[in-house]
């Protein structure tokens, strides 16, 4: 049983929107790194415009791109995932309630700082009465939303659903993140920082969408499966965690043509994907992509538009690949991402051909 | 009084994000909600906040501004009027 | 063929008791837990809440926590009501059994309460005295401090939809058991009190500075609660296995969006309408075989008028008894849900329907009045449950008695 994506939208630190792949990938040299934006006038009415915060904006340009490359104008769900939410607004509303003691304090950052405003946001402008749903659980807040929406096609309970990741991160709170351990002090080559491990890594934001349908026409790749995993101990717990859903998929590592892993270059928890990658994947293609989008709760979307791209073109770009496996035709890619080794996902992706 | 109503309209723009507009696309007497504007409700409770933190004026029900907020005169007028 | 989901557990805690027990005798006495704040500190205490009369010291000694261990108001509620439903349905075996059991939360504000208090500290690069509640302050921390107390999970996720997020963690549940992914599961919500709410819900000045009269024409605005409460939630297998006894079934969910605005809902309720019909569809039901709905019934003007115009177009002239009890437990956010699915279904299983407290005028625009007092003896077979969240996200969910 399987879901197909029909159009995506990807708002990053690259050049991403309205392409299916980054042509001219951008390295960074310091830890913090804001999403290249596009002129939001573009893609959304000034007069709806003005009140939207940051967040709001980009993920209603990169849904309405996503549904205009699938060319279905109504989805049937709108399920989102963001592990922070609505940082901006709540940090301007926070931030004004303690300084001026709890007076004077305006509605809209309110109203725009609960994580369900993204998703409702998007169906006030799609007009669209369906599902709709927010989930927010640390770095796998997208697979949760996919997880949900992956269950309400395959029941057949809806045709088609828009799915998206959306974080950003405010120099407040990329501060307060430091202070936990996740982000290096300096960066000299992002595009690099696999090679160059150290503890943290540089942060990213991204507004990521996807419309999935369940129906393989004019898809551009085909989600077969995906599992997600809680409190796996070690590697063989999350060896185990992956040969069972292949299994589950009537598969062996050695059919996975392209193994795309979340390694970011912090070493605390690199370890993880590489000591899995030699057990499970020595003989595979093995890909990055945190190097390009950075890390944010929701770098997993990136990833599965990242996979998808390579799918798509048949083709991973080079700064991606971690060895020198010849590339086959990629017909399945699978993903795993790992959120401080303790939340697992996997996603089994395929090309359309197959 | 005009000082009053062109200090009010900047205010307004600010406070309402209200980018591409500039005091003089503001008519005194234009309807602010609605037509005009089209502000809504929540822009109704951004000025609520607006007359008391710069005007010390505190409105406790949102209903009054429906009379106080009509346009930028009426706000004006009724700021002369409570302003201590 | 789809799964049956049967309700086996409930643990609630609120301002009106700290366990099912407390909660059930307060509806029966009529007994509110709205009134003066004692626990928050803010300027705002004018402002009638329903809290959980209990400090974190004392919720910690309950929960035999030690004292200087990192958790937030919000899990710490979430502990004790998740706490109660996991023993109520003696949810111990599961894992000796080879069940795999999922723990889903519904949470908005997370970890505020305490974020608030030391946020001059969190944004100071060179001080470190608070930074492990920079950690505990997302709603995915919370849900995991909660999990982690109680089981080795083998799913754990977090819905966040404002104030339809315990709703939709119960339907998130209720998809996987009959997808047959988990076989055991704890859902609900649960949401503290913080500054931040208060002042957030005071900017949009829907607020009654008295107590709460949801559905009444005089009616000023809604009264904050916090709390947390909980479903067990199982299919079939693991009710044999574990030789439980269901307090009820669910029948069916309805979710949609309302599209309209913001933060208003629309004055003819679409959304609500979608999502009841669409629970109904999916129960098999006509709407003259609800016996009772658990209104979401804010108390402020747009919610009512909006929600009792969906009920209306829903139910046309067959209108069931309706109430809110937000009038006893305050409105509790992301635990509205699951709080109000544990009232429901002690209405039904000890056959009681609860008032609408404080209500004494009808509203003009609507044709039908709440349920006035305390009646019992009431036969249910299906109740409606409604919970509305901030941007249009409706969700309804539908219990039905349980018959072997």
């Amino acid at each position: 049983m399987a879901i197909y994506i029909k159009g995506m939208g990807n708002i990053s630190i690259q050049d991403t929107l309205g392409k299916n792949f980054i042509d001219a990938p951008v390295s960074y040299s310091e830890p913090y790194i804001r999403c290249i934006e596009p002129n939001f006038k573009d893609f959304i009415n000034p007069l709806q415009l003005r009140r939207m915060s940051r967040i709001i904006k980009r993920a209603i340009a990169s849904s309405l791109t996503a549904v205009e490359q699938s060319g279905i104008a109504v989805p049937e769900a709108i399920i989102s995932g963001t592990g922070l939410g609505c940082i901006e607004d709540t940090e301007k509303f926070l931030s004004a309630m303690i300084e001026n003691e709890e007076k004077f304090l305006q509605p809209t950052y309110f109203i725009q700082s609960t994580h369900n405003t993204i998703s409702s946001q998007i169906a006030i402008y799609l007009k669209c009465h369906s599902y709709n749903n927010t989930y927010t659980h640390r770095g796998v807040s997208f697979e949760m939303a996919l997880w949900d929406a992956y269950l309400l096609l395959l029941s057949g309970q809806i045709k088609s659903a828009l799915v998206g990741g959306y974080d950003e991160l405010t120099p407040t709170y990329f501060q307060q993140l430091k202070k936990l351990g996740f982000w290096r002090d300096s960066v000299q080559d992002s595009l690099n920082i696999v090679n160059t491990p150290g503890i943290g890594t540089f942060s990213g934001e991204g507004s990521l969408s996807f419309m999935f349908a369940d129906n393989a026409e004019n898809a551009l790749a085909r989600l077969d499966g995906m599992s997600l995993g809680y409190k796996l101990n070690n590697d063989e717990d999350v060896c185990r965690f992956i040969t069972q859903f292949l299994e589950e998929h009537h598969l062996t590592p050695q059919d996975i043509d392209l193994f795309m892993t979340g390694k970011s270059g912090d070493e605390v928890y690199d370890g993880l994907y590489d000591n899995v990658s030699k057990m499970l994947f020595p003989q595979t293609l093995q890909a990055v992509y945190k190097n390009l989008s950075g890390e944010f709760f929701t770098a997993s979307a990136f990833g599965l538009w990242s996979a998808t791209s390579c799918i798509k073109n048949n083709e991973v770009p080079e700064c991606q690949k971690i060895n020198n496996i010849p590339t086959k035709p990629l017909s399945k890619v699978l993903l795993y991402n790992q959120y401080q080794n303790k939340n697992h996902s996997l996603i089994l992706l395929s090309s359309c051909g197959c | 009084m005009e000082e009053l109503m062109l200090q009010l309209k900047k205010e307004i723009i600010e406070v309402l994000n209200l980018e591409d507009v500039t005091p003089e696309d503001i008519a005194d007497d234009a309807p602010l909600f609605g037509e005009g504007l089209g502000l809504d409700s929540i822009d109704a409770l951004e000025l609520i906040v607006l007359m008391e933190k710069n005007y010390g004026i505190k409105l406790e029900n949102p209903s009054q501004g429906k009379e106080i907020f009509k346009s930028v005169r009426t706000m004006a007028e009724y700021i002369q009027a409570n302003r201590k | 063929m789809a799964q049956n989901v049967f309700v086996t557990g409930l643990g609630i805690i609120t301002g009106i008791g700290k366990n099912v027990e407390e909660t059930l005798n307060a509806l029966k006495n009529l007994h509110s837990g709205v009134g003066a704040i004692s626990h928050l500190k803010t300027v705002h205490d004018h402002l009638p809440c329903s809290e959980v009369p209990f400090s974190d010291q004392e919720l910690k000694k309950m929960l035999q926590l030690n004292d200087q261990e990192i958790v937030t108001r919000t899990s710490l509620l979430g502990i004790k009501a998740a706490q109660e439903a996991y023993n109520f349905a003696q949810m111990d075996n599961c894992k000796k059994l080879g069940l795999r059991i999922g723990f889903i939360n519904g949470t908005t504000v997370g970890g505020m309460e305490k974020s608030e208090q030391f946020y001059n500290d969190f944004i100071n690069p060179d001080s470190n005295e608070y930074t492990p509640y920079i950690a505990a302050h997302d709603c995915g921390a919370c849900t995991e401090k909660i999990a982690d107390y109680l089981d080795d999970f083998d799913f754990v996720s977090t819905t966040s939809t404002a104030c339809s997020s315990a709703v939709n963690t119960l339907i998130l549940a209720t998809n996987m058991i009959r997808a047959g992914l988990l076989d055991c599961v704890i859902a609900g919500g649960t949401e503290c009190l913080s500054k931040f709410h208060l002042n957030g819900f005071n900017t949009l000045m829907i607020l009654d500075q008295h107590l709460c009269r949801p559905f009444d024409e005089t009616r000023a605005g809604l009264n904050l609660g916090e709390g947390a409460a909980y479903l067990v939630l199982e299919n079939e297998k693991s009710l044999a296995l574990r030789k439980q006894n269901p307090l009820c079934q669910i029948s069916g969910w309805g979710n949609s969006c309302d599209a309209f605005h913001q933060t208003a809902s629309s004055p003819d309720g679409k959304g609500a309408v979608l999502s009841m019909q669409a629970a109904l569809s999916m129960s098999g039901l006509q709407p003259e075989e609800i016996d009772y709905i658990n209104a979401h019934g804010t108390g402020t003007s747009n919610n009512d008028e909006s929600e009792g115009n969906a009920v209306m177009q829903v139910f046309g002239s067959h209108i069931p008894p309706i109430s809110s009890t937000k009038s006893y437990t305050g409105h509790t956010t992301s635990a509205a849900g699951s709080v109000e699915a544990v009232i429901s279904i002690l209405a039904m299983n000890y056959r009681f329907l609860p008032p609408n407290l404080n209500f004494k005028n009808k509203m003009e625009q609507l044709s039908f009045k709440p349920v006035e007092q305390l009646t019992e003896n009431v036969e249910m077979n299906y109740v409606l449950n409604n919970s509305f969240g901030f941007g249009g996200n409706n969700s309804s969910i539908i219990f039905s008695k349980y018959k072997k």
